[in-house]
């Protein structure tokens, strides 16, 4: 009998299996609420430039139009008022981990930053509640131009790279939680890899989410210019509270000719932060787009990724895994946006329930007029551990264009009694032969995951599927 | 001249019962809205062109023709309306118990003035060797014709039955709907086959649904080809365990025709098992929606359900969209669905033309053997040559 490490638990209690809990020291935190009050202090807090400022105030008004999505999962328990939409931990930023204040340093121990660090990362965006404290940019990564910090500084060191592409692939009419992202938004990275450079090493900034009733709003803008390459890492999570949390964050990326951008994200909030993120690439020429995307934690997931493939030879991914237990219900899927001829686009996604939960995959292909020759396929599999499980399937496929090719294939299964069988008469558990099956069906994902992530999500597997079967 | 209360003046001769729930249909038919775009099951689907208020005259309304030999012992059939009348104790509890009349404003306008049809009963243990074969023909342009189906088989019984609806493709635009509701009691074996091909200026709106019975076992088969505008909900619910529901159905769409279909598959109990297989093939600037959803009730263990769309584009400008959901409330079952849009396989196409033979016959043969594989579940083999006939007559 393989004997299974102690080790954290997702979701469940954190205080307990994580070992800690940091206790709130801010100082800044603005009031409760949502009203253009809030929204100057936070642009004036921040010093910003009067653009945004207006743009901020425009983008709460639109937030405010704009009904609740009707589709999808039940949100209609969020109160927008009763979340707090800035803090800020501490007002200076950290240039290296030395000078982190103990208390945050105490926090990203825990979650292994350092060590994460100390063997092969070129920079770290490691983002404490609102903004970005600790960042450090590797050398090697300046001297080629690379431009890798938090979004506010972004605004202030690089205005007008900033100002060209901020809010421009993601509109803040685009939908009512992108309006609120834009209205309130803090912290996230900002990313620019010039022409022709590619950055070989993973960038990667860690999230945490720690005071009670707060929401999240980072905002995440990558540019990648002609032929470069970069593969950037968020990977979540968050202590567990009694109320409920909001995270809703806005991902922007530019896909220039020839480029390529990786996008891999591990999400492990707390089962009960309401996670609502909108994520949308645009991929010009012959350039490439991949969304590697898991979603573990949260009691509710809403989140599609979406690729728009602009010009020729353009090509989208998206790699989805999602795993919902008790009380949760994961949302999750992707888009890929054909506007162009000639274009390609691959949606794989894996999904887990179990105790209750519920995974929802909702996708779309839409291809446009125009968008001659192109060619897109889905693969869903889901597989439902008991039977008080859910697993939907919602494909949209939109087609406009001519002599094009669209596949969708989708299948729901449990734990096959032949696999389980084969397994348990070589003397395995029964939980342990139901962890190895599972550990196996996401197996296409978590090998796109560096190592590190890798071994992170098969133990998380692992706890989550401890004593729940049988 | 919109169809009104009046235009139920015509219908003599029916039990107060019906005359009942025709009036309450047109009731819901004058209150509810024309389905928006907001809808999801419209949002695809463009009925602006549509003003039903243009066609006011009924069709048919006697019943259709019934092409049957010798009828064993103790089946009935009749035409709807009559049926009505001699076996209200049959037809009342179950017309329109499977098709709501208060689903949408096709399916009111259907229950209020459904004319043509057949009604269908067959006793526990029966078997009818021939097949029973319904043609609702039209005969003119501008009307409604709005035959209606209803099939109840006893414990047993087996049987095949065909309803074929005719029209001219020259007459004027004209509003046409059929509808079939189908019992299979407990162990029954039906083999239904609907063949659509109304005149190609014609509104169509149609519903095929099935309640399956414990071990019982459904083969439909869909044929769409005719309408300007087409239709179609095929859905079967699964309600005792070993049913067994096969929903199969070809569409060819050419010119400016648009086709509708809607499936679903209901396993309200376990150990069920349904099979879904939609072909279509599109040429010139023909549109087609498919949205089909398999749904496994939490009790529904050990269930088999698959699901699949091929649509074979053969021209640039049609168009084939294709939506296949899954709501999965079990773990014990296998659930698989498939959706493809595609053109013609360009090394299949090499294949054929480099042995010299002409592109379009290459096509036909294409497509022929796209369908071949769905056109060997026909149930019965009157319905197979008679689609056959029909597919080759309108690839040639």
């Amino acid at each position: 009998m393989a004997t299974i490490p102690t080790q954290i638990d997702v979701g469940t209690d954190y205080k307990e299996k994580y070992g800690f809990f940091v206790p709130e020291e801010y100082i800044f935190k603005a009031k409760r609420g949502l009203n253009p009050e809030i929204v100057k202090e936070i642009s004036f807090m921040k010093k910003e430039p009067e653009w945004m400022l207006n743009m901020r105030l425009k983008s709460l008004e639109i937030f405010r139009k704009k009904p609740m999505p009707t589709w999808g999962a039940d949100l209609s328990v969020i109160d927008f008022e009763n979340i707090f939409y800035y803090l800020k931990a501490s007002d200076k930023q950290s240039t290296s981990w030395e000078d982190l204040p103990p208390d945050i340093k105490k926090t990203y121990d825990r979650l292994g930053v350092p060590e994460a660090e100390r063997k092969f990362l070129a920079g770290v965006s490691a983002q404490y509640e609102s903004e970005v404290v600790y960042h450090s940019l590797h050398e090697e990564l300046s001297k080629k131009g690379v431009i890798f910090t938090d979004t506010d500084s972004a605004l202030r060191d690089h205005p007008e790279l900033f100002k060209e592409y901020f809010g421009t692939i993601i509109p803040p009419g685009d939908n009512k939680f992108a309006a609120l992202n834009t209205a309130v938004w803090s912290g996230g990275s900002f990313i620019y890899v010039p022409k022709g450079v590619r950055v070989d090493i993973p960038l990667q900034a860690y999230f945490r989410i720690n005071a009670e009733n707060m929401g999240q709003f980072e905002r995440t803008l990558i540019i990648c210019d002609e032929g470069s390459f970069v593969h950037y890492i968020e990977g979540c999570t968050a202590p567990i509270y009694t109320t409920d949390s909001l995270h809703s964050a806005v991902v922007e990326i530019i896909v220039k000719t020839d480029a390529r951008c990786r996008y891999t994200t591990i999400q492990n909030w707390s089962t009960n932060v309401f996670n609502l993120v909108t994520k949308r690439a645009l991929a010009y020429q012959d350039a490439t787009m991949e969304w590697v995307d898991g979603n573990l934690g949260s009691q509710i997931t809403m989140k599609y990724p979406s690729v728009y493939l602009m010009e020729p030879g353009a090509k989208g991914d998206v790699l989805s895994v999602a795993f919902a237990g008790k009380g949760q219900h994961q949302d999750a899927g992707g888009k890929m946006i054909h506007v162009a001829p000639n274009t390609t686009s691959t949606i794989t996604s894996k999904s887990i329930s179990k105790g209750g939960g519920r995974t929802s995959y909702r996708g779309h292909i839409k291809m446009y007029p125009g968008a001659n020759n192109s060619k897109s396929f889905v693969k869903c599999d889901a597989l439902l551990l008991d039977d008080e499980s859910r697993s939907d399937t919602y494909p949209y496929n939109d087609v406009d264009a001519e002599n094009v090719t669209l596949g969708h294939e989708a299948t729901v299964s449990k734990v096959s009694d032949e696999q389980l069988f084969y397994l348990m008469s070589r003397g395995i558990t029964r939980s342990e032969a139901e962890t190895m099956i599972v550990n196996g069906f996401i197996e296409p994902f978590t090998k796109e995951l560096p190592l590190e992530y890798a071994v992170e999500l098969n133990r998380l597997i692992q706890l989550e599927m401890e004593g729940s079967v049988g | 001249m919109p169809l009104t209360l009046e235009s139920l003046d015509v219908l003599q001769g029916e039990p107060d019962w019906l005359g009942e729930r025709r009036r309450g249909a047109l009731a819901t038919y004058e209150r509810l809205p024309n389905p928006s775009k907001t809808d999801e099951e419209w949002r695809r689907t463009d009925i602006s062109g549509l003003n039903t208020a243009q066609f006011s005259e009924l069709e048919h309304k006697n019943g259709s023709r019934l092409d049957v030999s010798s009828l064993p012992r103790g089946v009935i059939l009749e035409p709807l309306r009559v049926a009505a009348e001699k076996h209200a104790q049959l037809v009342e509890p179950l017309l329109f118990s499977l098709i709501k009349s208060d689903r949408d404003r096709f399916t009111a306008l259907h229950a209020a003035f459904f004319t043509g049809g057949t009604f269908l009963y067959v006793p526990d243990g029966v078997e009818i060797k021939e097949p029973i074969v319904a043609q609702h023909a039209s005969h003119a342009g501008g009307t409604a014709f709005l035959p209606h189906t209803l099939i109840v088989a006893g414990r047993g019984a087996r049987f095949h039955y065909l309803d074929e609806y005719i029209g001219q493709d020259d007459e004027p635009a004209a509003y046409r709907s059929g509808s079939a509701e189908i019992f299979v009691g407990e162990g029954a074996e039906v083999g239904y086959v609907a063949v659509q091909k109304w005149g190609r200026n014609a509104w169509h709106f149609g519903d095929q649904r099935a309640r399956l019975g414990k071990d019982s076992k459904l083969r439909l088969f869909s044929v769409t080809l005719g309408g300007r505008f087409s239709k179609t909900r095929v859905e079967g619910s699964l309600v005792g365990q070993g049913a067994d529901a096969e929903l199969k159905s070809i569409y060819l769409a050419s010119g400016k025709q648009f086709f509708d279909f809607h499936t679903l598959q209901d396993h309200q109990v376990g150990n069920t098992r349904s099979d879904l297989l939609f072909k279509g093939a599109l040429q010139d600037t023909a549109r087609t929606v498919y949205a089909g959803l398999i749904r496994i009730e939490k009790g529904a263990a050990r269930s088999d359900a698959y699901q699949a769309n091929r649509n074979l584009v053969l021209s640039d400008h049609a168009k084939a969209t294709s939506i296949p959901m899954l709501e999965i409330d079990n773990n014990d079952v296998r659930c698989t669905h498939g959706a493809t849009v595609g053109p013609v396989d360009p090394q299949q196409m090499f294949y054929l033309r480099s042995r010299g033979i002409p592109e379009q016959t290459a096509k036909r043969m294409l497509v022929q053997g796209f369908f071949g594989d769905v056109l060997d579940r026909i149930p019965f083999d009157h319905a197979r040559s008679l689609i056959e006939a029909e597919l080759e007559k309108r690839l040639g």
